[in-house]
């Protein structure tokens, strides 16, 4: 369990989160939506602890600011929203750099998780190929290879470890995004948690459990999709009027930007 | 890698190399890196003995090890002159160029990591400004105003002004870059920039009042050179080098995990910030002590690690290491150049590596501009 409360930060001066509270339990997709601007990665990157803070932000019960880094990275992986690198680092290399802080397993078990997590990324075959010849897309799917080699068992010991994904589909094609995705839900039914930070409202909808909805560094609401994406919600997030629809087979909601257009 | 090459390499060599190239395409370059490490051993002690044996005095290999390990019957071989000439002469400037060597190319290498730039220096941040500031203020008014310094410091007042200013520089640099624990590289490298332009503005002023004589040693020292070298500059500098060689491996897996960025490294465990601090004044004891004793050699921090990325990639368990044995290596080889090429005089060993590390760094520029990102 994350959970974060009373979240303030201030950025350069100006207030960007006004007592944010998120919570993420194991076992489920988390994922927080809203408008450019709003204070989404700004939230994530309080929960990964590399902002200061005002509130408390905790991880399975321990407060973050009194674990080390090294227990912290045994708990939580992050997938920034990209990286660039200056050094020609393979692929192969930069995913292992994943496994030099928990695992302290034998090659051949360090060989077999770089592999698998590569496999799930769909990038089998990529290990040899330089990390800046390869697209954006492409890119990030590596370093969630290097964060999933980070934290490969979703429990140890007991304890839930989470994933922390700011966009983890934005650059990706269709099928690699419902790659990524199921990838993520997977996680959580073997007992791990995620947070994401999504765009795609109808991605969102069809694999999180809880959807928190912010704007101008506030929650404005939170629970399950179809709690959450009503059009009057959906209005006063984004401003603009949207007509919230749902597939015939179940409860699943999906907006189309076509109904903004009437 | 087709079977059939596996099955056809019966020659255990042949299979290593098949091997190897098969784990290069895998995007594994460990071994390639172990093997390369091993052979520039090698290397650094052939150039070693090389260098001791190279100059006017006839020393063949034979001679100088059975000497070296008191075998009797060498006494002989070798006249009491050539002895001296070898022990007190080439030994000690073989040991110099290997610790400043090596202590040149790692500083490049951490400094390389810790900005993420394959470019950065710490003549780039001003470290050697402010240690070669040091070092004027000492040869130009050490024996005025800072003759008390030297009276209590004697040989030793050179290196340890060149690294207290080396040091200070970098404490400044620092302050000025760090804000709420946080260190800013852009805001780093600038103040680098501005500081490295005062110490010179200072240093040229040092210069503009110095007499010819100080001139001249201020010339030869600038310049860079390993004439000087004694077992009293290595006994004050090689200490200081050793010691910031010895964290370099405690450095390795942090600096990988820096290339990501400042947080991803956070973010996989490594506490960046005392990695940043540790970093820092390892590069600043090991450039101040280089660069007292043997002035400004360029090129070799730069030149060096970048080669070695070029065939066993950027990987700093085997780069730091690596790094430290090439550039050893290279600075005895410069320093023979530099005094068999136009006997009896000797050249500065700064113009040998300007000369070859300047067009070298720039033909790296243009045939890598693509892929190395600059």
């Amino acid at each position: 369990m994350i959970e974060a409360s009373n979240l303030s930060v201030r950025l350069s001066g100006k207030q960007v989160l006004h007592g944010v509270n998120i919570e993420a339990a194991a076992g489920q997709l988390t994922a927080i939506v809203g408008p450019n601007g709003s204070g989404k990665t700004t939230s994530l990157k309080a929960i990964a602890g590399e902002l200061s803070y005002e509130g408390t932000v905790s991880i399975n019960g321990h407060d973050i600011l009194t674990l080390k880094p090294w227990e912290l990275a045994l708990k939580r992986a992050v997938l920034p929203q990209s990286t660039v690198i200056s050094f020609p680092f393979t692929v192969r290399e930069i995913v292992r750099m994943g496994l030099s802080v928990g695992a302290k397993a034998g090659a051949n078990e360090t060989d077999r998780i770089a592999r698998e997590a590569l496999e799930a990324v769909d990038l089998s075959g990529f290990a040899g190929r330089f990390y800046q010849e390869l697209s954006g897309g492409e890119q990030q799917r590596v370093q969630l290879a290097r964060a999933l080699c980070q934290i490969w068992e979703p429990v140890r010991h007991g304890e839930p470890a989470f994933l922390l994904l700011d966009e983890p589909v934005s650059s990706l094609d269709i099928r690699h995004q419902l790659t990524i995705m199921r990838l993520a839900r997977v996680f959580c039914e073997r007992g791990g948690g995620v947070i994401a930070i999504m765009h795609d409202l109808n991605l969102t909808a069809m694999f999180a459990d809880r959807m928190i909805m912010m704007k101008s560094g506030r929650v404005r609401a939170a629970g399950r999709p179809n709690e959450v994406m009503t059009d009057a919600i959906m209005e006063a997030v984004f401003g603009c009027a949207m007509r919230v629809n749902a597939t015939p087979a179940g409860s699943v909601p999906f907006v189309l930007p076509h109904t903004a257009l009437g | 890698m087709p079977h059939s090459e596996m099955a056809a390499g019966d020659g255990r060599a042949r299979s290593f190399a098949a091997r190897l190239r098969s784990e290069w395409h895998m995007g594994d370059r460990s071994r390639l890196a172990q093997l390369l490490i091993l052979m520039l051993v090698a290397l650094a002690a052939a150039m070693f003995a090389a260098s001791i044996m190279t100059g006017a005095a006839d020393a063949s290999l034979g001679n100088v090890l059975r000497w070296l390990f008191g075998v009797e019957g060498a006494e002989q071989a070798l006249s009491a002159r050539d002895r001296i000439i070898i022990l007190d002469i080439r030994l000690p400037r073989a040991v110099m160029g290997l610790l400043v060597g090596a202590s040149l190319a790692v500083s490049g290498a951490i400094m390389q990591g810790l900005f993420r730039n394959p470019l950065a220096d710490p003549a780039l941040v001003g470290v050697s400004s402010g240690a070669s500031l040091g070092a004027v203020l000492m040869i130009v008014l050490g024996s005025s105003v800072f003759g008390p310094v030297f009276a209590v410091f004697g040989f030793y007042a050179l290196p340890v002004a060149a690294f207290l200013g080396g040091l200070f520089t970098t404490l400044l640099l620092y302050r000025i870059a760090t804000h709420t624990g946080q260190t800013s590289v852009a805001t780093m490298l600038l103040a680098g920039i501005a500081l490295s332009a005062l110490a010179n503005a200072v240093t040229g002023v040092l210069i503009f009042i110095a007499d010819d004589k100080q001139l001249r040693d201020l010339t030869f020292w600038g310049l860079g050179s390993l004439a000087g070298a004694n077992w009293t500059k290595i006994l004050s500098a090689g200490p200081i080098i050793l010691t910031s060689l010895a964290v370099v491996p405690f450095l390795a897996r942090g600096l990988n995990a820096l290339t990501l960025g400042e947080a991803a490294a956070f973010h996989m465990g490594v506490p960046v910030q005392r990695l940043k601090n540790i970093a820092i004044v390892s590069v600043a004891a090991s450039t101040g002590a280089a660069v007292a004793v043997s002035g400004g050699i360029g090129f070799v921090g730069i030149v060096v690690p970048h080669v070695l990325r070029l065939i066993i990639g950027p990987d700093h368990r085997y780069l730091l290491p690596a790094s430290a044995l090439l550039g050893g290596t290279l600075l005895i080889f410069a320093d023979m150049i530099a005094r068999t090429i136009v006997p009896p005089a000797e050249l500065p060993i700064g113009i040998i590596t300007a000369f070859v590390g300047a067009p070298f760094f720039l033909w790296i520029l243009l045939r890598g501009r693509s892929h190395l990102g600059l």
